[in-house]
């Protein structure tokens, strides 16, 4: 269906972040809900408190990331930036995916143990994916800023994909 | 006429609420009862928005961002000469359900609160602002071209220096179009 190609063609778009419009002319957040779900599913059971049903850890990652991604839309908005504030949610939600695959890898990787080596393994991994979430996000939000502002918009975008890729690299499973 | 749409209309919303309140008899595990619900939720937006909308009332809305990136909400609603018994009773059908349940929803968002039941808070208030949008929507197309509801719009995506184009085009499958809000 057309909504699907639509998800499909901009996750693709993340993967080779070019500066291109599509991702940021027809916005739509289907992606980023499903991105968002299951990096939440994939983080459940790290919690040490065994009594804890996984509840709350599940609704923490959904609200830091969308309600992150909303600081971070106004945070632009309000230094003048011309782009609209759905496709700002777009955008940083589309760009989450290098980190879900991330947490993808981790989990295979704990599989075979916890050890310093799987560790090693694990923080190149997600170094690498928050590097590649941060420059794609910023090749499409930051050109929408005047110049001198850049800065002040990369910032936030950077501690938000931090915050997320330090969830995953001390997740440890029960 | 559109015995399927009707049905699906009421059928994702009303079981979002029922697994809402009976999450507890179905399953142990919080995050299955969340996924579900937050499922049908966005099955149930979608459905709204795309067919049932269009299908049973005769409206539709969207946004889209033209060249220069500036971004457009467009609320359409076709025009009918004559209104057949069974529109008018899948009219108020429709009508109903969309108002109903975001006014539960708001319910759950107090109950929950005052309840201390912080963890189910996220699924309410994601669950308010998808029924409400479909809502906002809905309410924007019917009554559109009325100025107390421009007004509104203009406040909020924040117009007051773009003129607004109320154009009347009658296009060719005799949809009317009006209300085009333009914002940055």
């Amino acid at each position: 269906m057309r909504d699907l190609k639509a998800v499909g063609k901009k996750f693709v778009h993340v993967m080779y972040p070019r500066k291109s419009s599509a991702l940021l002319r027809d916005w739509d957040l289907w992606g980023p809900l499903m991105l968002c779900v299951s990096l939440a599913l994939m983080l459940q059971g790290g919690s040490a408190d065994s009594k804890d049903d996984g509840g709350p850890q599940f609704a923490e990652v959904f609200v830091i990331i969308w309600f992150g991604a909303v600081v971070i839309t106004l945070n632009s908005k309000l230094l003048g930036g011309t782009i609209s504030f759905f496709q700002s949610l777009c955008v940083l939600g589309y760009c989450v995916m290098p980190l879900t695959v991330a947490m993808l890898v981790c989990r295979l990787v704990l599989l075979a143990g916890a050890g310093t080596i799987s560790f090693i393994i694990r923080l190149i991994v997600v170094g690498s994916m928050f590097g590649w979430s941060t420059l794609a996000s910023t090749a499409f939000l930051a050109d929408s800023q005047p110049p001198n502002r850049k800065a002040l918009v990369v910032y936030p975008i950077f501690l938000f994909y931090f915050v997320i890729s330090w969830m995953i690299l001390t997740f440890t499973p029960q | 006429r559109h015995p399927l749409a009707t049905f699906f209309h009421l059928f994702f919303r009303v079981s979002a609420i029922v697994t809402y309140l009976l999450c507890d008899w179905f399953s142990n595990s919080f995050v299955a009862c969340f996924v579900t619900i937050l499922l049908l939720l966005s099955f149930d937006f979608w459905s709204v928005k795309n067919v049932t909308g269009r299908l049973l009332v005769g409206l539709r809305w969207w946004n889209q961002i033209d060249e220069d990136g500036k971004s457009h909400w467009v609320f359409e609603a076709k025009r009918v000469s004559t209104i057949a018994a069974s529109t008018e009773a899948e009219a108020r059908i429709f009508w109903l359900g969309l108002i109903i349940c975001p006014v539960i929803w708001t319910m759950f968002f107090f109950s929950t609160l005052f309840s201390l039941k912080l963890k189910w808070l996220a699924l309410v208030i994601a669950g308010i602002s998808l029924q409400t949008a479909n809502l906002y929507g809905y309410i924007h197309c019917k009554l559109g071209g009325q100025k107390a509801i421009s007004r509104v719009t203009s406040r909020l995506f924040g117009t007051a220096d773009v003129p607004k184009r109320q154009s009347r085009r009658i296009s060719q499958d005799g949809t009317e179009e009006h209300g085009k809000t333009g914002t940055r």
